[in-house]
């Protein structure tokens, strides 16, 4: 707990368990109904964040919803990315600059990239010396983007780094816009969507058949993915078949976080409070709680 | 356009497993093509007699759509097998394929295929298990796609 003690008893933290205000300073739409916001503490900033990480946002007079991360973790400037699915993600997408939103976190469990330079304590081991390779489903991406930035940013500490990409259409392709700049980074990046439109020439089907499409090394291979659960489901199942250890397929669980520090329940899986043991877990525990119904 | 040997044809994913003289005999009705991206493979409707194994490249199954370009209903690679209706009637296709990007592949004269099969059903047995398999991994992607897991609920129709 990071509350301070004051004379009459525990005053709420900002930034943890109460919101620190952060200004919008910029939008992107990234799809007709995904925005990326960067934000500026306007309050002390919250913790520097690891990658995987998410805060929860607040919609001031609105509600609280938790949100991945989607920039590197370098400045104090938040970067994240939301999709308008609900009241809440709604009025954070509308968000213009010059306007307060409310920040809590970093919160949860990271993917492991970076974290033995970063020195700050993580869960997963940094797969030094080995190859990474990213599946991201949809808006899976976001909360994957940090990892790939720190891993391109300190390409020569890994092996190959291959990034695969599956989006509902072309229209809906997040951070398209960036993929050459990874594949000049050093990433070999590889693009499929479940519904061609006219004039589209790339990859058609599921994002789990572009496995087929790259040369693997199990032995060697950390992968890290994200998405829909049936989406991540069937990923991990092929990269295992592949001879991948599941502590090496690492995956990012999603639940009702309310309160981001493991108090409330709402995120609770089975044994785990994914606020604060998830959101990224090791397969070899993830293919528990995966394959129990209406859990 | 160039004979294929043996040995060749017993590396690709699809073959891998026969016993060298089912391979021989295939090898008999195959031959190596390369082409270039925007070579058209055949076209929706026309008389199954061919069909591809993918050693490189990148080729697309499509679907004429009125007054709009055709629409790519999904993409093949390196290992795969372009062509699946020349293996039961109307031995029609029931799509398109042009190649996206060269490629290189091993071309089987359908005709020729079914009658070494016809000779030998033990290797048409092996053949069949194998088209099967690919059937039902693209049917059963096939149907993963039509979950629309990347929908939001309004594009799914039905709450998250």
């Amino acid at each position: 707990m990071t509350a301070q003690l004051t004379g009459t008893g525990h005053a709420p933290a900002v930034g943890h368990s109460v919101p620190a205000r952060y200004v919008v300073r910029s939008r992107r739409d990234e799809t007709h109904d995904t925005v990326t916001l960067v934000l500026r503490p306007v309050d002390e900033p919250v913790p520097a964040h690891r990658p995987g990480q998410f805060t929860m946002l607040y919609a001031f007079g609105v509600g609280e919803v938790p949100i991945s991360i989607s920039g590197a973790p370098v400045g104090t400037e938040l970067v994240q990315t939301i999709r308008a699915v609900g009241a809440v993600t709604r009025a954070l997408c509308a968000a213009r600059p010059g306007e307060m939103v409310g920040v809590r976190g970093p919160f949860g469990t990271d993917w492991g990239i970076g974290a033995d330079g970063a020195g700050a304590a993580s869960p997963m081991p940094d797969p030094a010396g080995r190859d990474i390779l990213v599946v991201a489903g949809g808006i899976g991406l976001a909360p994957l983007r940090p990892a790939l930035l720190t891993a391109l940013a300190g390409r020569e500490r890994y092996g190959r780094i291959t990034v695969l990409v599956g989006s509902r259409s072309p229209e809906e392709i997040c951070f398209g816009d960036q993929f050459d700049s990874w594949r000049q980074a050093g990433a070999q990046v590889l693009v499929t969507v479940d519904r061609a439109s006219s004039g589209w020439r790339g990859h058609v089907g599921v994002v789990t058949q572009l496995i087929d499409r790259i040369d693997i090394d199990p032995a060697a291979t950390v992968a890290l993915v994200c998405g829909p659960e049936v989406m991540m489901r069937l990923t991990a199942r092929a990269l295992a078949a592949l001879g991948i250890g599941e502590p090496d397929i690492r995956v990012s669980l999603e639940r009702n976080m309310r309160c981001g520090i493991a108090e409330c329940g709402h995120c609770q899986l089975g044994p785990v409070l994914l606020c604060r043991d998830g959101p990224v877990v090791g397969y070899e525990q993830a293919h528990q709680l995966l394959s129990i119904k209406e859990l | 356009m160039t004979g294929v040997s043996a040995a060749e044809l017993a590396a690709h994913d699809f073959l891998r497993g026969l016993r060298p003289a089912q391979v021989e005999r295939l090898a008999d009705a195959a031959v190596a093509v390369a082409v270039p991206a925007g070579h058209r493979f055949f076209e929706e409707g026309g008389r199954a007699a061919q069909f591809w194994l993918i050693t490189s490249g990148h080729v697309a199954l499509d679907l004429h759509v009125p007054g709009k370009a055709p629409i790519i209903i999904e993409t093949l690679g390196r290992g795969d097998v372009v062509g699946l209706s020349w293996a039961s009637p109307p031995r029609e296709w029931q799509f398109g394929a042009d190649a996206v990007q060269p490629t290189e592949a091993f071309e089987f004269d359908a005709d020729e295929v079914i009658g070494i099969c016809e000779g030998d059903h033990e290797l048409g047995y092996q053949l069949a298990r194998r088209l099967l398999a690919v059937a039902s991994g693209r049917m059963h992607w096939s149907r993963i796609r039509m979950l629309d897991l990347y929908g939001s609920p309004e594009q799914r129709g039905g709450m998250s």
